[in-house]
């Protein structure tokens, strides 16, 4: 079985400034639900930044493998269309920018990536409809302006829904639960729940264990000073709960 | 100041037209009334403060000259990819002169008058002696008082009391200019009390000509009038505009002004309030590539109380473009109660563009509500990234955040679905030539 993503030996920083990732090595398998773990500064971030082709980052040792291709050789935009999804932690406001224009245009994109005919406004919006109850968004939402004005629920919610339209094989969600009230906890984790499906892998990067009683990962890793220095299976997290960062990055 | 070539031209092309024509002795006397200003004026230099961001090398002394080769026609297809979508009042203004053949004026409600400015001073003296009047030869602006003196042609308006036009009135110009030429055309609208009427002018010539237009518009006691300026010009040519608007009591000028074209330009929209309780809106955007510059010079007078004026002008400037902002708000003396809002943003697509943004507040009255500002930014890294993670290529991203920018001057104007989606269309044409990241 070819896993969906592959890092070894990862090194990075920020362009110009200290290293930040000091050699991960991580496999993820389809099918496979893995949560990365770790206090502020850990390097959580910046593996997300990096897997996603964000600007502003440099590789400077290691590999990153997707379905057996070089990541790290694709712009951002060519990962996107090859099933690489990232769930920011802070989406952003595009005004001016209708969200069902958006949705069309990126569903698109990706279509024409695999060959597929593009999909008309009519047949974006039936699409659309049948997964807006998946995440409990109202239709209204979609004639709005991506994200503009949304609460912190509506905008995490409306990344899910992203994930749910563009159907990723590989979703990377940043502090899904950063902000979220417990309502719109359950609502997202509900969401991305029902995204979990054997040809798909999704590691999930968060600071709390809070999010892990919802969406139950195969795997936990915990990340400090840019390694992992853990991992486990879901008892991980309840007992880094319990005892603390501190405690085992010493353990490591 | 008679050295320059440019004033040289002109007074010999006045001189020779003065001999030929046989016009009503008060449009004669304004005329050269007209003309002894320009020269007193000159052609404006960087030493004038109006004029100083702007670089008048291109007005070259050839630009002067009459356009001296016969009209060959027009082609129908470029009639078409540029007139409104639905019905209206069709006015085609080819190479400066309105041409009948290609208009179509269609039945008008009892109490308008549209004509050419050429066929009002033969049938309308009254009205012509009204819409042709000579305050530009007073005040300083150089090229308002040479086309009093030289205008050609143009379109005159007049609207009944109480008279509501239910179709645009289209007024489109279009030029074939094989050389440097110049027309000068000149526009009134008079809309009587309590009228409400649309006049959407597209300018879309090709050629190297210079237009030098002004539309002087009385806005009629609670009367509203929504004008839209389109300039889509050729990338050679020249295109000074003046629009002078004055609005009695209760109007409204709902004002629209959208610039792609021409390498030179310069729009001015002087407005004063001169009755109580007017209203101004005025929304526009300027899309720049190349080595384009533009001006937009909005100046708002409020004389009266109680005027609202609110202003949306944006910019879009990519390569080497640069546009000049220069806004004013007047509030005067005893105009209390006036709530004035101007906003210049602008983008800057390219880090060889350039912009110069003076919004301008002085206030002399009491109990107002004035505010304005201006912005300049780049594309926004985090939202190009955005789109760009969920699959967009980086110049369709582009593409969709420039629009989105310049977008919002629509969706703030409501245009009428037949007049929106034709300025929508100059938009989309721009848009279209934007090539891939500089």
């Amino acid at each position: 079985m070819t896993p969906i993503l592959e890092i070894r030996d990862l090194h990075a920083r920020i362009s110009g400034g200290r290293e930040i990732v000091k050699g991960i090595s991580l496999t993820v398998n389809p099918g496979e639900v893995h949560a990365i773990m770790g206090p502020n500064g850990a390097g959580k971030s910046t593996l997300s930044s990096i897997l996603a082709g964000k600007p502003g980052y440099e590789v400077t040792a290691g590999s990153v493998t997707y379905l057996g291709q070089d990541l790290l050789a694709l712009a951002a935009d060519e990962r996107a269309r090859a099933g690489v999804f990232l769930a920011f932690q802070y989406p952003v406001e595009l005004p001016g920018v209708n969200n069902m224009y958006f949705l069309r245009t990126a569903m698109n994109a990706a279509r024409r990536g695999r060959g597929e005919p593009e999909l008309d406004a009519a047949q974006t919006l039936r699409a659309v409809r049948a997964k807006l109850k998946l995440l409990d968004i109202g239709e209204d939402l979609l004639q709005r302006p991506v994200n503009l004005g949304f609460s912190g629920g509506e905008k995490k919610r409306n990344e899910i829904f992203q994930m749910a339209m563009l159907e990723p094989r590989l979703a990377i969600l940043d502090e899904t639960d950063s902000g979220l009230d417990i309502d719109a906890l359950r609502a997202v984790s509900n969401g991305v729940n029902k995204l979990r499906d054997p040809g798909r892998a999704i590691v999930m990067i968060t600071h709390y264990q809070r999010l892990l009683d919802y969406i139950v990962p195969d795997h936990v890793h915990v990340l400090s000073e840019g390694r992992i220095v853990a991992s486990g299976d879901k008892t991980l997290a309840t007992e880094l709960e319990s005892r603390g960062y501190a405690h085992l990055g010493e353990a490591a | 100041m008679s050295a320059n070539p440019v004033v040289t031209a002109l007074r010999r092309v006045f001189e020779m037209c003065a001999e030929a024509a046989r016009e009503p002795t008060w449009l004669t006397r304004r005329r050269a009334a007209a003309m002894t200003r320009f020269i007193e004026l000159g052609v404006p230099g960087r030493g004038d403060e109006a004029w100083r961001f702007t670089d008048l090398r291109p007005l070259t002394a050839a630009r002067a000259e009459p356009l001296t080769v016969a009209d060959t026609g027009i082609d129908p297809d470029l009639l078409a990819a540029h007139r409104l979508p639905g019905a209206a009042h069709r006015i085609v203004v080819l190479n400066g002169r309105v041409r009948p053949e290609l208009s179509a004026i269609g039945d008008l409600p009892d109490g308008v008058w549209l004509g050419s400015a050429a066929d009002a001073i033969t049938h309308r003296p009254d009205l012509a002696e009204a819409a042709f009047d000579n305050a530009d030869t007073l005040g300083a602006q150089p090229f308002a008082s040479l086309n009093a003196a030289l205008f050609t042609d143009g379109f005159v308006l007049a609207i009944d009391p109480d008279v509501t036009l239910k179709f645009p009135v289209e007024i489109l110009y279009l030029g074939d200019a094989s050389g440097p030429c110049v027309y000068h055309v000149r526009n009134t609208i008079l809309a009587g009390a309590g009228s409400q009427a649309t006049v959407v002018e597209t300018y879309a010539g090709t050629g190297a000509s210079w237009t030098n237009a002004v539309t002087a518009i009385e806005v009629g006691e609670s009367a509203k009038l929504s004008h839209v300026k389109i300039q889509a010009e050729d990338n050679a040519a020249i295109h000074f505009a003046m629009t002078r608007v004055r609005l009695a009591a209760a109007s409204l000028y709902d004002g629209f002004v959208l610039i792609t074209g021409a390498r030179l330009s310069r729009q001015d929209i002087q407005v004063a309030m001169t009755g109580e309780a007017a209203n101004l809106i005025l929304n526009g955007a300027w899309l720049l590539r190349g080595d384009q510059e533009a001006t937009l010079a909005p100046a708002v007078d409020h004389q009266s109380p109680g005027g609202q004026t609110s202003e949306l002008l944006k910019g879009v400037l990519g390569d080497h473009a640069h546009g000049v902002f220069l806004g004013s708000v007047m509030v005067r003396e005893g105009a209390d109660g006036t709530n004035a809002r101007q906003l210049n943003r602008n983008l800057l697509t390219s880090p060889t563009a350039r912009v110069d943004t003076k919004p301008e507040l002085t206030i002399y009255a009491d109990e107002v509500k004035c505010g304005h500002g201006a912005t300049v930014g780049d594309l926004d890294e985090a939202a190009l990234f955005y789109l760009l993670s969920r699959g967009i290529d980086p110049v369709t991203a582009r593409h969709m955040l420039i629009e989105a920018f310049a977008a919002e001057v629509f969706d703030t104007a409501a245009l009428v679905p037949d007049v929106d989606a034709h300025a929508r269309r100059y938009l989309q044409a721009w848009l279209d030539q934007e090539g891939a990241p500089a």
